[in-house]
């Protein structure tokens, strides 16, 4: 079904579309995927992907009976079930928790600019269907769990969430995406974090081969503020993890990162895009890649200084291994500096597993896939040992141990 | 007859490097190979413990009433073999404590003798470094990454106190250890000697066999053995070099 088609029948319950300002910027949007003109070669968007599946779709929301379930068992700490991308309405002196508005529509898609257009986060801008918005109150330190929940088969979600952590606060956001049915979730999470607060916000994403995620984030960091993301991708699915982040303010940081085990025959695209807009911050892209079989990804760095943007640090890496002749990672690095006194890097190292380091241990008597296996946890041991919690700590090692027993 | 290696040729990439290379090792005796750069030596080693990089062209090899062609890297390790590398490689995020912990159970598993536990292997492993010299906060960083050179060989020589091999090839074990190192690895080897194992040493100088006294030494020339003997040919080399070998 065509896009226009697509929209005008599902038209009742897609968000605000009776805003006529929303109206009009969805007109512009439908224009641009009517015209198919798309730049396909310089649209890191459309790279490795078949953008038509994913336009000519059947649109199906459906508003969930259950309401979502929201826990505040231990002090300072949420439980959150969403449900379909819906949550309901929650407030105690600490947190807020409401719909999204039509006021906050606009928040990253006039961001975007037209080299940058991303056709997914145009997608949830045309045909949003959920989404909520949670703002942490001033000075509060807050746990929230939010698990993902999608009730039916062939649902198509278009979901917009909102964090605001406020001045002086700091969360420690899990959220758990485990999807078993056959859907689409295209969500686009908002983050504003104000002076002095941060934000920890850990993505576990574990769905199985039918369903596809596409995540975006748009985050902005105001004065001493820290947004640390870390992505674990061990999804049977597609994912797609698109993430930018602006450090609009002075002495903030960005730290994005990602780390991705594909088998099979899936696909995962990633990007990060970190804009310095202020002086004296910093940031950190590292996306890690363990590809098996026939997997494919792509992996988009980008930092941008600011001519503002005096004693940047930031830096990029990217690294993979392949454990098949048939896997492949392209991964690209870009940076634009337009300051003078900066600290910028990037590296990228892409292979198979070190033969003389497995031909080490295996003779020490270990055996090959022993040996391969020790070497994939080593290559992330990094990452796995900088996770404070004990029990995400536990749950990730889980889920690697499964994905370590399907290498062969 | 314990390792027994009849006209081996071996070469890589287009390359031969071994030729006819013959070498007879029984129970309880130490070999020493010395010969020039290049010659093979590190090859001969890489091509015992198993490396897959070579193409066998000729010959055979007996390791304890195997064909050792037969045995894959791990199996040779298992049943008792043991290459204290020449360079050995950095392995980051390879934790020395679990991963020689899991080596060691796997030969024990395949000798079929009980698993060793955590805490009799912590302590194991702790008395062995203390004998070598090694600092025990070095067993709890990854393999290799970080070590001086001389702290690559004696912690070579600390996993093969602890696996205790039937056979173990100690390719320049000598080379980047300073004098007292050379001293307390060299009696390390020696303490770990008994009528049953066998060593095959290689190395450039005499001074390592002045500490553990080899039953033969050979000559390696341009990939095969061309002369066998006593000491007394280490002393040669010393003084005279390679040259009159390589005709
Ligand atoms: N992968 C390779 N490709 C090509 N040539 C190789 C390769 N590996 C080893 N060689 C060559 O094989 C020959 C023998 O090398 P080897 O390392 O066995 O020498 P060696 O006797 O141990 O020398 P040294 O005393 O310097 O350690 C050398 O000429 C070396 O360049
Ligand atoms: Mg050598």
């Amino acid at each position: 079904m065509n896009i226009l088609d697509n929209y005008i029948k599902n038209k009742k319950n897609i968000f605000f579309s009776e805003n006529i300002d929303i109206q009009n910027h969805r007109e512009k949007l439908i224009n641009i995927f009517e015209n198919d003109s798309f730049d396909k070669k310089n649209n890191e968007s459309l790279k490795n992907i078949n953008l038509k599946n994913f336009i000519d779709f059947k649109y199906k929301y459906l508003i969930p009976e259950e309401t979502s379930v929201i826990n505040n068992n231990q002090e300072n700490s949420y439980s959150i079930v969403s449900v379909n991308g819906q949550c309901s309405s929650f407030k105690d002196d600490k947190i807020e928790i409401t719909k999204i508005l039509d006021e906050d529509y606009n928040d990253f898609s006039k961001n975007d600019t037209i080299e940058n257009i991303d056709h997914f986060v145009n997608l949830n801008s045309l045909f949003l269907n959920s989404g909520f918005k949670i703002v942490i109150k001033k000075n509060n330190h807050i746990k929230i769990k939010i698990s993902n929940i999608i009730t039916d088969d062939d649902l198509t979600i278009f979901q917009k969430n909102n964090y605001i952590c406020e001045e002086g606060s700091s969360l420690n956001l899990i959220e758990e995406y485990e999807n078993k049915n056959n859907s689409t979730s295209n969500i686009l999470n908002v983050i504003k974090l104000e002076k002095n607060s941060q934000l920890n916000h850990f993505l576990i994403q574990d769905n199985s081969h039918n369903h596809n995620l596409i995540i975006t984030s748009h985050s902005s960091c105001k004065k001493d503020s820290i947004y640390n993301q870390k992505v674990y991708n061990f999804s049977e699915g597609y994912v797609r993890n698109f993430h930018y982040s602006e450090l609009i303010e002075a002495n903030s940081e960005a730290n994005l990162e990602g780390i991705f085990f594909l088998k099979d025959n899936n696909t995962s695209n990633n990007k990060t895009f970190i804009r310095h807009l202020a002086e004296d911050c910093k940031s950190n892209q590292v996306y890690k890649g363990i590809l098996n079989d026939r997997s494919k990804a792509t992996y988009f760095s980008n930092t941008h200084v600011d001519q503002v943007a005096q004693k940047t640090e930031g830096y990029q890496l990217s690294k993979g291994i392949l454990l098949s002749d048939n896997a492949s990672y392209f991964s690209k690095p870009e940076l634009k500096i337009y300051a003078d006194d900066v600290k910028c890097s990037h590296g990228s190292t892409i292979g198979p597993i070190d033969e003389n380091a497995i031909f080490y241990l295996r003779s020490r008597g270990m055996s090959k896939i022993a040996a391969t296996k020790i070497l994939i946890s080593s290559f992330i041991n990094e990452e796995l040992n900088s996770i404070d919690s004990e029990q995400m700590s536990e749950l990730i090692q889980k889920k690697l141990v499964r994905y370590l027993s399907k290498v062969k | 007859m314990f390792l027994e290696i009849k006209d081996l040729s071996v070469k890589i990439e287009n390359k031969n490097i071994l030729d006819k290379l013959n070498l007879n090792i029984d129970k309880g005796e130490v070999h020493a190979i010395m010969g020039p750069n290049g010659c093979g030596k590190s090859t001969l080693a890489n091509v015992l413990a198993g490396k897959e990089d070579y193409e066998i062209l000729n010959g055979s090899i007996n390791f304890k009433d195997n064909d050792l062609f037969d045995l894959n890297i791990e199996e040779r390790a298992q049943e008792g073999m043991f290459l204290a590398f020449q360079y050995p490689v950095e392995i980051p995020g390879v934790n020395i404590t679990p991963f020689l912990h899991s080596a060691i159970n796997s030969k024990r598993k395949r000798m079929n003798e009980e698993e060793i536990d955590n805490l009799s292997f912590a302590k194991l492993l702790k008395s062995k470094a203390s004998d070598l010299g090694i600092n025990i906060d070095m067993l709890k960083r990854s393999v290799n990454t970080g070590f001086s050179g001389g702290e690559k060989k004696r912690y070579e020589i600390l996993q093969m106190s602890i696996l205790n091999p039937d056979l173990a090839i100690l390719d320049e074990t000598d080379s980047g250890l300073d004098i007292d190192a050379l001293k307390i690895v060299t009696e390390g080897v020696n303490k770990l000697k008994t009528k049953d194992n066998s060593f095959l040493i290689i190395t450039h100088y005499q001074k390592l066999l002045d500490y553990i006294k080899p039953d033969y030494v050979h000559v390696m020339v341009n990939g095969s053995i061309v002369r066998s003997g006593g000491s007394e040919i280490a002393a040669e080399i010393e003084k005279d070099g390679f040259q009159k070998f390589q005709q």
